[in-house]
């Protein structure tokens, strides 16, 4: 069911551009996101040239390799790409204007992007979100006691989104019907 | 069903701008409060604002500077030894070194940012040996000890202190009683808690933090262990300046 959904899906190209789109984002923006006030300083230094202006984020990118783990990188290209194909499944949906989506799917699909959106924040800057929302209540440190250090939220975000995905392929596949 | 179709219709996107406000105010959030009541992360900390840049304490000669005092870029680093990201970065900042330190383009400033919530006791003893290594074998002492170091350990704070300690010191050719009663007395615990503090105030989160300074005084944050290729191209922007 799951693939065969996909495949309706993806047999359009521009779902598959905007897919990889959007996982390519979301990727970048996570390698990006330690770095971002050397982006804009960089991007709006006088003398940069526009070359070196790309080149930079470019360069950044290979912080893959770098600033992660293996668990953390694994975990970010995974949601990265699964955010993509959830977003992609989403815009199908809506555009095919599908009447009867049920509300667990879109609760699924909800969970799933916010999850995942949590995930991708703690993979990049050591749990982002959490330790900024968590610091306004100094609770905080509470990561560092986390056997994996916060990496738990990217995983439960790579399970949430793959959740979800299930649950918008069957969306798709589920026909049409007339709930009331 | 009408309604149904709206609601349902609507929820997809007020789902993906609520996830995006969510990130947007974490991000607001995160860049604002820079006093961190929160444990520093190895390797990943948060972009900050280049105000607090300014705390950065000044350069003088009780630093540990590799390379030319005067050079057009200094590159200050704050680091942990039992970072497993510091150790990488170590690696890409030698080889910055051995492009850009001969012609005195370029100076390598290490100061310490132990991470005691993450690496107990080791990160900051190991921290003072380095300062012992340099009183007692002078500034190249430290470099090599800083070499050494990073070469034969493990990080994460798996490091036996008993062996590799006293492994380094005779390898450098320090005395050792000598660096083990240094290590014991605790005369530089203060000197690594003011460049800890330091490193905080100027918008450190994470290990490795640096902060590239042009000649001008323009200063650039570099969080993480970036690779070769993106502090090579801010050092070269840096160079640009006239």
């Amino acid at each position: 069911m799951l693939f065969s959904a996909l495949k309706r899906v993806f047999k359009h190209p521009t779902y598959v551009l905007f897919a990889l789109g959007v996982s390519a984002t979301v990727f970048a923006f996570a390698t990006w996101l330690p770095n971002l006030t050397l982006i804009v300083e960089v991007m709006g230094h006088p003398n940069a040239s526009l070359a070196q202006k790309l080149e930079l984020p470019i360069a950044l990118l290979g912080s893959i390799t770098t600033n992660f783990t293996l668990l953390s990188a694994s975990y970010t290209i995974l949601i990265a790409i699964l955010f993509g194909v959830n977003l992609a499944l989403i815009v199908y949906l809506v555009r095919n204007r599908v009447a009867t989506l049920k509300q667990s799917g879109t609760t699924a699909g909800f969970l799933g992007v916010v999850s995942g959106l949590f995930g991708v924040g703690c993979a990049a800057c050591g749990s982002l979100i959490l330790t900024s929302v968590l610091s306004l209540i100094g609770a905080g440190g509470a990561l560092t006691f986390l056997p994996l250090g916060g990496g738990e939220f990217g995983i439960l975000g790579v399970g949430l989104l793959a959740w979800s995905l299930y649950s918008i392929t069957k969306q798709i596949k589920n026909p049409l019907v007339c709930s009331s | 069903m009408e309604e149904t179709k709206t609601t349902n219709n609507l929820a997809i996107p007020i789902a993906i701008v609520l996830a995006g406000a969510l990130i947007a105010g974490a991000l607001y959030l995160g860049q604002r409060d820079g006093s961190t009541t929160v444990a520093p992360q190895p390797g990943q900390g948060v972009a900050q604002g280049t105000q607090e840049l300014e705390n950065m304490a000044p350069i003088t000669n009780d630093d540990h500077i590799l390379g030319n005092p005067d050079a057009k870029v200094v590159i200050v680093e704050y680091s942990d030894f039992e970072c497993p990201f510091c150790k990488r970065f170590h690696e890409t900042m030698n080889q910055i070194m051995e492009e850009y330190g001969p012609n005195g383009e370029v100076a390598w400033v290490y100061r310490h940012f132990p991470l005691e919530q993450l690496h107990p006791v080791k990160a900051k003893t190991e921290a003072v040996a380095s300062e012992c290594a340099a009183e007692l074998g002078g500034k190249d002492a430290f470099w090599e000890f800083a070499n050494r170091f990073f070469e034969l350990t493990p990080s994460n704070n798996q490091t036996d202190l008993d062996t590799v300690l006293p492994q380094i010191a005779r390898g450098v050719g320090l005395d050792q009683n000598a660096f083990a009663n240094c290590i014991a007395s605790g005369k530089y615990d203060e000197h690594v808690q003011n460049e800890f503090e330091n490193a905080i105030a100027t918008g450190g989160q994470g290990t490795p933090w640096s902060i590239l300074v042009t000649k001008s005084g323009q200063k650039f944050p570099i969080s993480g262990a970036q690779p070769y290729s993106a502090v090579k191209q801010i050092v070269d922007l840096a160079l640009q300046e006239n």
